[in-house]
């Protein structure tokens, strides 16, 4: 009974998450009431609840998240001032004059700016209503565009910079200075969000690469799925100057991508230093497109104001729950199971994976890194998996969550900006092949663990 | 009616300003964390009051600004069953939401808070680092003015929600068993 009381706890809070209120409230009222009951039947010392104002202030001063905010600042600006939609667009023409081209285009914008907020549903929608249109004017088949869209979506999670492996950088470096702690181990050593990044990059390098060869092996032998852009667009466009209009379009955003994420990555600058220097060089970018006007900065403002309280609140939320779910000796109970499966930490990690893949049809990656990642990270550590390698398989694994039917949240948003006349149906078939590639590149990452953790252990040699 | 809904409107003004507020924080943190770049880099100066500023401004930039988000809904909801609700069902569900969810964690924070809050004040605690910016009662103050202001916030959202629900209540009796009375 008092075993799968915590369990309760955890159910229970999906069942309110469900009700459709704001996940951030949900999860902290949940736990208050939880707390609360079980203090009634004094399984709960209601004295945890006062180490809650220390925990939010500790929010407020934790140095690693000022990151967040700042990406966020980068990624809005970069969007509202039209810039992504322009590389879209003009690097859509430019790889356009193959068969499948549109397609490899919006992978590479995906990869490289929808980076920044690492919101599935904004980054799907914004892809959605920019590049849906383009990819049908030219008879893409609808199918093939929206398993497209929702796959570059996505991507944008695992791609550094994403503020995505900055949050889930904090956690996974918490997870595995306790799980040190708890092995004996009282001078731990530590794993950074650069370290993150460095760990994401060939596997991205890697998802984007085989999405690509797909997309062009795919339309090379189907020419109806995603046909060339007609010879004669192609070059009226190069006679209108088309050459210099790529090279004005590409290079800032580019350079800017590359100064930022180069500089965290050889250990010049902490994310917070290069995303700030993100945040300035886009106002320049935008400032030399002449969008730099009162009204444009107020309303990029306004939208980073809005998504860095909602991942913050949620974060406050989320400690609040497993503040409670700890107090009821949650982490124990589960830590027991786990350690005790038969199979060992394959078999836990096996579970733990397949866990996190169906809250992600319910939760997005905040909720889940805030909340479940604590919980089952030190365990998992201590059973002697390498915590970079544990960080990119829980992000990848999240991503194909969010592309997975029926309830992907990378499907849902994309349903709510696509026309009428491409069904739900469509949706899903189209999106079928890229889930097979996130399973195959999962897979690989699996047999080879190198290709994570090679590069961080040979820059920081640790 | 008309009163709630007045204080109603009072509360998202004050919310608004503060989120807009916020706003500024934001571009404020940037600036400046690129002016510590810049020092540090090719001038070789740091100072700790500077990197303690930006800390401050990033956290008041939340605290202050969850209240302004809730009033424009973007705090993000599991909406696979909400989506589909009529807009009066959806008040209903944001009543009970406020009122069973909301209003419990922010008493609680302001339960425990006060204490908190009032510690600091009675030391005036400062830096816990030599040549921090100090004031650190100041910034610990977040931790019940933020329960304060979502709570406001709420109150705001069940009067306009009550009003969605009187009004669409309204809309069925007018029109009897017309299909959508979604306003």
């Amino acid at each position: 009974m008092f075993e799968a009381f915590p369990l309760l706890m955890f159910v229970l809070a999906i069942g309110i998450l469900l009700l459709g209120y704001p996940v951030a409230f949900s999860l902290a009222g949940s736990a208050l009431a939880f707390g609360g009951f079980a203090f009634s039947i004094g399984l709960f010392d209601i004295s945890f609840f006062s180490a809650l104002p220390a925990r939010i202030y500790g929010i407020m001063g934790n140095q690693t998240l000022i990151a967040v905010p700042l990406f966020i600042f980068m990624g809005v600006m970069l969007e509202r001032s039209k810039i992504s939609e322009e590389l879209l667009t003009t690097l859509g023409l430019l790889f356009g004059q193959i068969k499948g081209g549109i397609g490899v285009s919006i992978f590479l914008v995906g990869a490289l700016l929808a980076a920044s907020t690492g919101i599935v549903g904004a980054t799907v929608v914004t892809m959605g209503l920019i590049s849906l249109p383009v990819m049908l004017r030219y008879n893409y088949k609808p199918s093939f565009s929206a398993g497209i869209i929702c796959a570059s979506g996505t991507l944008g999670q695992i791609i550094p910079p994403s503020i995505i492996l900055v949050l889930l950088g904090d956690v996974i470096s918490s997870a595995y200075q306790q799980a040190q702690l708890n092995l004996g181990n009282f001078a731990p050593g530590s794993v950074s969000v650069g370290d993150l990044f460095l760990g994401a990059l060939f596997p991205g390098f890697v998802l984007v690469g085989c999405y690509i060869i797909y997309i062009l092996v795919a339309s090379y032998f189907n020419p109806n799925l995603a046909p060339a852009i007609p010879a004669a667009e192609v070059e009226k466009a190069y006679s209108d100057g088309m050459f210099l209009r790529v090279l004005q379009v590409l290079i800032p955003p580019l350079l800017l991508i590359m100064g930022v994420l180069g500089s965290i990555l050889a250990g010049m600058a902490t994310p917070t230093e290069a995303a700030s220097v993100g945040c300035i060089g886009a106002i320049i970018l935008t400032k030399i497109k002449g969008q730099l006007k009162k009204e444009i900065l107020k309303s990029v403002l306004d939208k980073v104001v809005q998504i860095n309280a909602m991942v913050f609140i949620i974060l406050i939320g989320s400690s609040m729950f497993s503040l409670v779910f700890r107090g009821l000796g949650g982490d124990e109970v589960i830590a027991r199971y786990l350690q005790n499966l038969p199979g060992g930490v394959v078999a836990a990690f096996l579970l733990v994976m397949l866990v996190i893949f169906i809250l992600g049809f319910f939760l997005d990656f905040f909720e889940i890194t805030f909340v479940v990642v604590p919980i089952v990270g030190p365990i998992l550590l201590m059973m002697g998996l390498d915590p970079i390698w544990l960080g990119i398989m829980i992000a990848m694994n999240l991503q194909t969550s969010f592309l997975t039917p029926p309830f992907g949240f990378a499907l849902f948003y994309l349903r709510g900006v696509a026309p009428d006349h491409i069904s739900t149906k469509e949706i899903y078939q189209g999106v079928i092949p890229f889930i097979a590639i996130q399973i195959l590149v999962m897979g690989l990452l699996a047999l080879f663990p190198e290709i994570v953790t090679w590069l961080p252990h040979y820059i920081y040699g640790s | 009616m008309a009163h709630l809904l007045r204080i109603s409107r009072y509360i998202d003004e004050t919310n608004k300003k503060m989120g807009d507020f916020a706003g500024w924080l934001i571009l404020a943190m940037a600036i400046v964390t690129f002016i510590v770049v810049i020092l540090r880099y090719f001038f070789n100066l740091g100072w700790v009051w500077i990197q303690d500023s930006v800390s401050y401004m990033h956290g008041a930039s939340f605290m202050l600004a969850a209240a302004y988000t809730l009033l424009n809904n973007e705090h993000v909801r599991v909406d696979i069953l909400y989506q589909p609700l009529s807009e009066a069902k959806k008040a209903k569900v944001n009543i009970i939401g406020t009122s069973l969810l909301l209003f419990p964690f922010c008493f609680l924070i302001w339960f425990y808070g006060f204490e908190y809050v009032a510690n600091s004040w009675a030391v005036f605690e400062g830096s816990k680092e030599t040549g921090g910016l100090g004031g650190v009662y100041i910034v610990k103050s977040l931790v019940i003015i933020f329960p304060t202001l979502l709570f406001l916030q709420g109150v705001s959202e069940i009067i306009k929600a009550v009003e969605i629900i009187k009004k669409s209540g309204d809309l069925q009796t007018q029109t009897t068993k017309q299909v959508g009375p979604d306003v």
